[in-house]
């Protein structure tokens, strides 16, 4: 009776149990023993490594994948084989393959163990990625191209807004020296027309100057670093004094935490957020309350709460627009830049700004702020 | 030592801007704060440094008071013109007011770096810039104490 070496028995049996799976499978198969040598593949790998079967079986898989592969399933003195395998499952390794032509393709691989009575085999599914290695390539291209565009738009911003200043003051400040100069001189109409050229230029220099704020956001931010939200608070709230003491306004706060931030920026952020509460409200007395709670990341979820008009849910987004307003000019002043700014300040840091509220019963602001972290 | 500004002692500024219209608003406002106030205008850097060296047609050029001065200008801008009057012994004694549509940092470091006396930005609104000339004739030219040309020569 012949001797059958077991291990060569049982390798068979299991390829015959397998090989349809292989071949059922997308990807090339490659399945390899512990030694590194190829036992199996299936179609797909033959076409895209160029050999046929036969040329292959037995071979060393550094033959078709010369470096990463191998060395990651073979023992060494440090590891075992089942060590070294459990590192690799289920993750995918990009590896650089080589076809029989000599010509090389990025791959991915994927590893799985497959019991066998010979001893664990390794499936490698083996996938080109050149197509997206070169999609995610022009991605980043892309990507790039469009920074570079929106920074050159920002710069645009902010050229003309500053370039523009200067003929638009001339226009307004000689419209306000005629209607001071000249009224009740003239006549009625004039009076009229030097009113309306007046009113025209200075409300674009309003928006001229918001405009130039807003660019300055991120062309004039300071790099973020450990502030007191509290102080930031105390700030905003004193700049915005003599509009707190008109309404009667009571403006309240929770101990607020350090966070990281641009500390101008955020002083804006209350400023202009208790800004609005005490100017677009009836209730008397106006009330604002600022608390922080701990969110997830170690983030800090800032709320701004009032007892104003209200905002109904299908503004919710359109308020944070640019010269986005949901009032006439003769109900309440402004540009509408306010919230869009806010919204700037708030993705600068990271985060996002929404609102919640129903008209009548107030509007709550909530903004997010990553919190500082404690060292030993 | 003594006050300039004497009644009817005609103050001498300089106004170093390029923009007519500028020129125009600031003769405006200087009227209204103080009538004994002679405006002289340089559209320069160059002129201002003629009318300021009594050269090239500016032999009669009185000695000014006060100068206001733009930053970007035609020729020889502010800068240089500021560097080069505070660099000149018998010039750099006279109050030099940096007066711009700039305000950018590096701008006003640059010029007190050069020993510009002050830097403002002009305003935007026509009353602010009024507030603005205003407040250099109370300040620069009422109540500082300033050399008298005497005790210069």
């Amino acid at each position: 009776m012949a001797l059958r070496r077991p291990q060569e028995e049982t390798v068979d049996e299991s390829a015959a149990k397998y090989r349809g799976l292989l071949e059922a499978a997308p990807d090339a198969m490659v399945v390899v023993d512990q030694a590194g040598a190829i036992v199996l593949l299936n179609v797909q790998a033959e076409k895209q490594f160029g050999y046929s079967r036969d040329e292959l079986i037995g071979q060393p898989v550094t033959n078709i994948i010369p470096d990463g592969f191998a060395e990651r399933i073979i023992a060494d003195d440090l590891r075992s084989a089942a060590d070294a395998l459990a590192q690799v499952i289920g993750t995918g390794i990009e590896l650089t393959a080589l076809r029989k032509d000599g010509s090389e393709f990025p791959i991915e691989i994927m590893l799985s163990p497959l019991e066998s009575a010979g001893g664990i085999l390794v499936t490698a599914a083996i996938r080109d990625i050149s197509v997206r290695q070169a999609a995610e390539a022009h991605l980043a291209r892309e990507v790039d191209e469009l920074a570079r565009s929106n920074e050159e738009l920002e710069q645009f911003a902010y050229i003309a807004s500053h370039d523009l200043q200067e003929p638009l003051r001339m226009v307004a400040s000689y419209t306000q020296l005629l209607g001071r100069r000249y009224k009740g001189k003239l006549d009625d109409d004039a009076d009229e027309f030097i009113a309306f050229a007046v009113d025209g230029a200075t409300r674009m220099q309003g928006l001229i100057q918001d405009l130039l704020a807003y660019s300055r956001v991120s062309s004039q931010g300071a790099e973020l670093s450990d502030t007191s939200s509290d102080e930031a608070l105390q700030y905003a709230t004193r700049n915005l004094g003599g509009a707190i003491e008109d309404s009667g306004a009571v403006v309240t706060h929770d101990p607020l935490p350090m966070v990281r931030a641009d500390e101008m920026q955020l002083i804006q952020l209350f400023q202009n957020l208790v800004g609005n509460a005490i100017k677009y409200t009836k209730a008397d007395p106006p009330t604002v309350h600022v608390s922080a709670t701990r969110a997830i990341g170690r983030k800090w979820e800032f709320s701004v709460r009032d007892n104003g008009l209200g905002i109904s849910p299908e503004y919710y987004e359109r308020i944070f627009g640019m010269f986005q307003r949901l009032h006439k000019r003769d109900e309440f002043e402004g540009t509408g830049i306010g919230l869009a700014i806010c919204k700037r300040i708030v993705e600068r840091h990271g985060g996002t700004i929404s609102v919640e509220s129903s008209p009548g019963q107030g509007s709550t602001f909530r903004f997010a702020l990553a919190g500082v972290e404690r060292r030993p | 030592m003594n006050v300039i500004g004497g009644i009817g002692v005609p103050i001498h500024v300089l106004l170093v801007e390029d923009s007519p219209g500028d020129v125009r608003l600031t003769q405006e406002a200087f009227r209204d704060a103080n009538a004994s106030i002679k405006l002289h205008v340089a559209t320069d850097g160059v002129e201002a440094m003629a009318f300021l060296r009594k050269r090239d047609g500016y032999a009669d050029a009185p000695r000014p008071d006060l100068i206001l001065l733009d930053l970007n200008l035609p020729r020889m801008d502010g800068r240089e013109v500021l560097a080069r009057i505070k660099e000149d012994e018998d010039l750099k004694t006279i109050p030099t007011v940096i007066l711009t549509t700039s305000d950018a940092e590096a701008d006003i470091v640059r010029s007190y770096q050069l020993r510009a006396n002050v830097f403002l930005s002009k305003p935007v609104e026509l009353d602010a810039f009024e507030a603005v000339v205003r407040s250099i004739n109370d300040f620069w030219l009422t109540k500082a104490k300033l050399p008298t040309l005497k005790s210069l020569q």
